[in-house]
């Protein structure tokens, strides 16, 4: 496994960057029908979805998930950076007008229930206040770390999915820019708190499903996590052995889940 | 610098900006130079023992050696000091605060849901309930006026975490800072910071700001360029310059208190 450990600075930031593979490993379609086959093996009723977030808790389940001004941050937050990019403005009128848009969806009814524009349409205006603040935290850390970037980013549309064929399952990739660097790209994604022991295997486990939600199976050379309260960063790199381990720890995940469960139903 | 509030003409965040021409270079160098200070000095008091429960220093691990009465500690004080840290927060992107307990509750309940503080304020009589409502008022008032308007162009952030692992995780440090403007990406030293306090302002509250310098300067590597304590309740505020000497004060700060920890384990 090729995990590094580095301080996060402009520096070490830019170091993993250009470091990172020449050549991007590809995944293949007997890659895919053999995760595939693993993954019906591990049947349940529902449909599955898994992430790193999954792989890093061990398949436990944690509260379910409700809008807060915290869980909104990073959608409102990346999608203000994005809208930066096309229109000048300064990061708390790029939130102020990202969540005008999310409030007019669910005004003119394009919004279902429990989203996030749903949501919104119906929080206090203290609320929005805070959800402001949390996006403007969330956007002005992340413009700040594009800006340390010496190669060309851009911060992604979406998060990275992939839906395993026949097997009901759901795999994200947690994504907040992507660096391009020739034919090759490094993907970083940003995290609060500190990494915990499992933080690599969930590198792994987002840079398996990058490659895998990519529609010729390029694999990113260098998927780098960030945790800017800590001031750290872990990187993995885009090898086969990683890619084979994040796809192995998925797999582990999923039959926990399952165990756990079989044990409830119990 | 130590400035009162009615002497002062110019609002809080014009203070901490300052004139841009007098800004130092920023340091990137000495982080490495105090997270060693701090290795070492930790490494004094408990050796090469990993211990299973971690030492933890906040800002309030640093306020007092000895026990005495502190009313901001107090029920009616934590949720006070939870409240006008909401206040704040929606003062930093520009809300205008209608009514300042009703606004600063909402925005607290949207954001945890429920906890112990909630539920103890959800239990405070009428009588108790109105008094904090029109302490708050004031505490409102005196923070806005100090505040004034933030600019967009500062880059203001609420509540900005910062949490550091020292000797192999035996020892963590954990700060949260209330407001803090400027970026670390420009090359003259810029970052601020801001924390308010309902309480007068004290000896604990001169740890709190170094302490608040030190872990930003941990957590970025870049030296921040000041650090200012607010009180609201007497719209006192001190602001203090962010040099090498200063960090080291906190490095010594955060090492008293984990031999204090230590040393009743």
């Amino acid at each position: 496994m090729t995990l590094l450990h580095r301080r996060l600075t402009k520096s070490d930031l830019n170091d993993l960057v250009s470091g990172a593979l020449a050549d991007p490993v590809q995944l293949t379609d007997v890659h895919r029908a053999s995760l595939s086959t693993r993954f019906r093996a591990v049947s349940v009723p529902g449909h599955r979805r898994l992430d790193a977030w999954s792989v890093e808790r061990a398949g436990r389940s944690g509260n379910a998930f409700r809008w807060s001004p915290g869980t909104a941050r990073r959608v409102l937050g990346n999608a203000s950076l994005r809208r930066m990019a096309t229109q000048p403005a300064s990061v708390r009128d790029a939130v102020r007008d990202e969540l005008g848009d999310q409030m007019l969806r669910a005004a003119s009814g394009y919004s279902r229930s429990g989203s996030l524009s749903h949501w919104l349409a119906s929080a206090p205006h203290p609320v929005i206040g805070l959800v402001t603040a949390e996006a403007v935290n969330w956007a002005t850390q992340l413009q700040e770390i594009a800006e340390w970037l010496e190669a060309s980013w851009a911060v992604p549309a979406s998060d990275a999915y992939y839906d395993v064929a026949s097997a009901r399952t759901t795999l994200r990739a947690r994504r907040d820019l992507v660096v391009h660097n020739d034919e090759t790209r490094t993907v970083v994604r940003v995290r609060s708190g500190s990494p915990g022991k499992s933080a690599g295997p969930g590198l792994r486990a987002d840079l398996t499903i990058e490659a895998l939600a990519d529609h010729d199976g390029l694999a990113p050379v260098r998927y780098i996590g960030l945790w800017p309260e800590a001031g750290v960063c872990l990187s993995v790199d885009g090898t086969m052995s990683d890619l084979r381990s994040g796809a192995r720890d998925l797999v582990r995940t999923a039959v926990a889940q399952r165990r756990r469960g079989a044990l409830l139903a119990a | 610098m130590t400035t009162m509030l009615d002497s002062s003409p110019i609002s809080v965040v014009e203070a901490l900006r300052g004139d841009r021409s007098t800004r130092p270079l920023i340091d990137i160098a000495s982080a490495g130079g105090l997270r060693s200070l701090l290795e070492d000095g930790i490494f004094e008091i408990i050796g090469a023992e990993r211990l299973e429960t971690p030492l933890v220093v906040r800002t309030s691990s640093l306020q007092q050696h000895f026990a005495t009465t502190d009313l901001a500690m107090s029920t009616p004080g934590r949720i006070r000091g939870v409240l006008i840290g909401q206040l704040l927060r929606l003062l930093s992107v520009g809300m205008s605060i209608d009514h300042a307990f009703d606004d600063a509750v909402a925005a607290w309940r949207g954001e945890v849901g429920t906890n112990e503080l909630i539920t103890q304020l959800d239990t405070l009589d009428d009588d108790d309930r109105a008094r904090l409502a029109t302490d708050l008022e004031a505490h409102c008032v005196t923070l806005t006026r100090a505040l004034g308007e933030i600019p967009a162009r500062w880059m203001p952030r609420s509540c900005v975490r910062a949490t550091q692992r020292l000797a192999g995780g035996s020892v963590v440090l954990r700060d949260v800072v209330d407001l803090m403007i400027g970026t670390s990406t420009s090359e003259v030293a810029s970052i601020a910071l801001f924390d308010v306090t309902t309480s007068p302002l004290g000896e604990g509250a001169e740890r709190s700001m170094r302490y608040h310098a030190l872990m930003q300067t941990l957590r970025t590597s870049v030296m921040p360029l000041r650090t200012c304590t607010f009180s609201s309740a007497t719209g006192e505020i001190w602001i203090r310059d962010v040099d090498y000497e200063l960090l080291a004060r906190s490095v010594d700060d955060v090492l008293t208190s984990v031999r204090d920890q230590r040393s009743v384990r």
